[in-house]
């Protein structure tokens, strides 16, 4: 008879939606009163049990409350626990498909410990694999960069970032930094790499706008690149990482390099 | 001496109560456990060990102090051991004192010993770190204070009576930073006048507690910990004053 | 301490008791006054109930009283230094179970600020005077009553006091140990020391006391030497015999019972004794036995107790 019970209640347990229970989980607010003095384990119990929940393959909408568990509950009753908000954002954005919810998650995390670069890395990793948000993931890795003691991966991500965004010359800026003070011979190596070829990129691109300008001004193409100089357009003619000088064709009026790029196959 | 004649007869009537040991067990059960648990996690072992380890001593030293301390002074009544002992040229201040001291010697005893254990396991999984023992320092400090409040109780009321009591003290305690805002909540009154008085007079335990901190490796300077443990030592000695002036008033029928 | 000073004051001693929750009031003490001289041995006697406890608790600081005045030594009862004078045993006393009889005598003797050695040789000569020097290393908690009320009486005289308070003393002691506990109190006296002590045993205060007070209502009733209180003159003889039937006797007694052949009489006069023994000695009848009665204590407690 008892297993008679037993069954009758599992159907009705089952029927509920699944995680309905977790709607009756108050808020880490609330949940504070209850353990007095002993927030942080508390914490640590909820965390737990979400981990097994939400490893655990039942079907039903079992997301539908993971935004209230971490960020309402586990968060709220130790916000300077690490791992919660790591975990909580992988499967937010992993498994429930929902990387704005993650972001935010991270983003409080972010602003509870400040000192701690890791969550920092994470969402701007986030933002640079998951969601191609360049922009984005760079302003992340800057302030992870805030950090004493960050990974010196970080650094290198962030120039990376800025590359990608289009913002060559504070990628150049980082890549320098880099490439005189990197931890490391082969970090050093790689980041002077991408010294060298941004410092191309950049004055090409910056002589290329000045004769554009100058055309504009005067109605044809300066005769040389020192003209650009003595026009004011440009403040001097530089020269490319290797000391030559940068192609200029009058007609066209092309800058080009003769340089070859170092990290890729050409500049065009 | 007498205050430590009394004291060293208190501790040694009061090392015979098993609940002690009971009690001691399961502090260190859950020290224990605390390591299987932390297998369970995705992340930091580390904190989930501390954290339990320093909860099991926190709660099973308030444990200890509650119900062997709210005994203490009704057991003596009780049983009548106190004729003799008044009729001694002892006053009954030293008396109170004594039995006090004797208490707080078998918190320091049991503390040890969970806290041996404690950074033992902690050791073995090489996550040892000596600044824990400013938590410890402070919930001993907690202790001292609870225990006051259990004798204090127990110097009028019976047993039941005086655990509930200190309980509720422990709670509100900790609860201490509801209180104004549930004074903001309610309309000026008795209500709202309570919550002030409450939040003015009762001690706030919280600032006993920085297990949080310690493991999450915030740095706690010793002169916070030096101003917290004299909070907490301050409103023990108030609350011992407490004590004395009920128990010297009282008949014992 | 010279003889005849007053050692104990009581005036006025009054104490109620409220009942639960302050509902109502139990007036117990309703102005006692007595006093015990040096040297005394004072028997405080009564009802259960009556008050004899409540006072001695007054004497000790274990209860306060609502008016009144309690002087030892002709100095306030509640200041501690006159407790080094004084060695008190309760009724039904209850120790630390798990110490020693040795251990506890210790444990008193550091309450009173003793030195080792001079704790040592105390309870040892204490152990000894109780008779309890064989079984002092055994823990409390196996004494009988017999041995906890030796041990009670060690403490209490461990500080050679020169008051010593008993509350019911001989309660639950055997007929060897009543009789040395006697012994110890008259030692006491011989030593010049004061002794106060409630019993209800008239026996034993009527062999012990110098003089008694009966409490009665809260107060105390008759009071006073033991001599004077009590008329040391025969009021009657009681004579038994067997043989003659005593109307025959025609004799100037009283009939008070018969059992089988053997008749109790009653006298009042040495004459009407003289007589009546002549008569049954006449009539072929057999003496069994005269016994003189006196006041005892028995009878002028009953006396007062139903007034």
């Amino acid at each position: 008879m008892t297993a008679a019970i037993e069954g009758r209640l599992h159907d009705l347990s089952a029927s509920r939606p699944a995680g309905s229970h977790l709607l009756y989980l108050p808020s880490g607010k609330y949940l504070r009163a209850i353990a007095p003095g002993y927030r942080e384990l508390l914490a640590d119990v909820v965390y737990l049990w979400s981990i097994q929940y939400y490893s655990s393959y039942d079907a039903g909408d079992r997301y539908k409350y993971l935004d209230h568990v971490y960020s309402n509950v586990i968060t709220e009753l130790d916000p300077r626990y690490e791992d919660p908000y790591l975990i909580g954002a992988l499967i937010m954005t992993m498994e429930a498909g929902d990387l704005e919810m993650g972001l935010r998650l991270l983003d409080k995390g972010i602003a509870a410990n400040p000192s701690d670069w890791l969550l920092a890395f994470e969402a701007g990793f986030y933002c640079y694999d998951t969601l191609h948000d360049y922009p984005r993931a760079a302003r992340y890795f800057e302030r992870a960069m805030k950090v004493p003691g960050v990974h010196p991966l970080v650094a290198r991500l962030r120039a990376e970032m800025y590359d990608r965004s289009g913002d060559r010359r504070a990628s150049w800026k980082y890549w320098l930094e880099i490439c005189q003070s990197g931890s490391d011979e082969y970090t050093r190596q790689v980041a002077c790499r991408h010294v060298h070829d941004l410092k191309i990129q950049i004055d090409v691109e910056e002589l290329q706008s000045a004769v554009n300008a100058y055309a504009a001004a005067r109605g044809a193409n300066p005769p040389s690149l020192e003209a650009l100089a003595d026009a004011g357009f440009v403040e001097r003619v530089p020269r490319d990482s290797e000391g030559s000088a940068y192609l200029y064709n009058r007609a066209t009026g092309k800058v080009r390099t003769v340089a070859h790029p170092l990290l890729r196959r050409s500049f065009d | 001496m007498k205050l430590y004649a009394i004291a060293i007869n208190t501790f040694r009537e009061a090392i015979r109560d098993r609940i002690l040991y009971l009690i001691l067990v399961f502090a260190l059960i859950m020290i224990g456990a605390g390591r299987a648990i932390s297998l369970l996690t995705v992340g930091s072992e580390e904190k989930i060990m501390k954290d339990m380890g320093l909860a099991a001593i926190s709660l099973f030293g308030v444990a200890t102090a509650i119900f062997v301390g709210v005994g203490l002074v009704f057991k003596e009544i009780e049983k009548r051991t106190i004729y003799v002992l008044i009729a001694k040229p002892i006053r009954r201040s030293e008396f109170i004192l004594g039995k006090y001291l004797g208490l707080a010697l078998v918190l320091f005893v049991n503390l040890s010993i969970m806290t041996l254990g404690f950074y033992a396991v902690l050791w073995y999984k090489g996550f040892l770190d000596v600044t824990l023992g400013k938590a410890i320092v402070l919930i001993f400090v907690e202790l001292l204070l609870i225990t006051a409040i259990a004798i204090f109780f127990s110097s009028f009321s019976s047993p039941f009576l005086s655990s509930l009591f200190t309980v509720t003290s422990y709670l509100i305690g900790h609860l201490s930073w509801g209180l104004p805002l549930l004074a903001d909540k309610l309309q000026s009154g008795p209500g709202r006048a309570l919550c002030v008085v409450l939040y003015r007079v009762l001690p706030n335990l919280e600032y006993l507690n920085i297990k949080g901190e310690v493991v999450h490796g915030v740095p706690i300077g010793g002169e916070q910990v030096l101003l917290a443990a004299g909070y907490g030592l301050l409103y023990t000695a108030l609350v011992l004053m407490l004590a004395i002036g009920v128990f010297r008033r009282r008949d014992f029928v | 301490m010279s003889q005849g000073e007053p050692v104990l004051e009581i005036r006025n001693l009054r104490k109620s008791y409220w009942g639960h929750l302050r509902l109502r009031r139990n007036r117990v003490l309703n102005g006692l006054s007595l006093t015990v001289s040096s040297g005394e041995i004072f028997g405080l006697l009564g009802q259960n109930g009556a008050g004899k406890t409540t006072t001695i608790k007054t004497l000790l600081g274990l209860v306060f009283p609502d008016g009144g005045a309690v002087r030892l030594f002709g100095k306030k009862s509640t200041i501690v230094a006159v407790k080094e004078r004084i060695g008190f045993l309760p009724e039904n006393p209850y120790f630390y179970e798990y110490l020693t009889g040795r251990e506890f005598l210790d444990y008193c003797g550091r309450l009173f600020g003793y030195s080792a050695y001079e704790r040592q040789r105390r309870t040892s000569a204490m152990l000894e005077r109780v008779g309890m020097a064989s079984r002092a290393d055994s823990q409390l908690r196996k004494y009988s009553k017999g041995m906890l009320q030796r041990i009670g009486l060690a403490q209490a005289l461990i500080n050679d006091p020169d008051l010593v308070i008993l509350d019911e003393p001989m309660s639950g002691l055997d007929p060897i140990g009543r009789r040395e506990f006697r012994d110890i109190i008259l030692s006491l006296k011989e030593r010049g020391k004061t002794v106060f002590f409630s019993s209800h045993i008239l026996s034993d205060a009527e062999a012990l006391c110098d003089r008694v007070g009966i409490v009665k209502d809260g107060a105390l009733g008759a009071e006073g030497k033991l001599g004077e209180l009590l008329r040391p003159t025969v009021r009657h003889w009681e004579v038994t015999y067997s043989g003659p039937e005593f109307a025959a006797l025609g004799a100037a007694a009283t009939l008070v019972a018969v059992r089988g052949t053997e008749t109790l009489a009653r006298v009042a006069t040495e004459a009407e004794l003289a007589a009546l023994l002549e008569k049954v000695r006449a009539r072929g009848g057999v003496l069994i036995s005269v016994m003189p009665r006196r006041d005892t204590l028995e009878d002028l407690y009953l006396k007062e107790i139903s007034t």
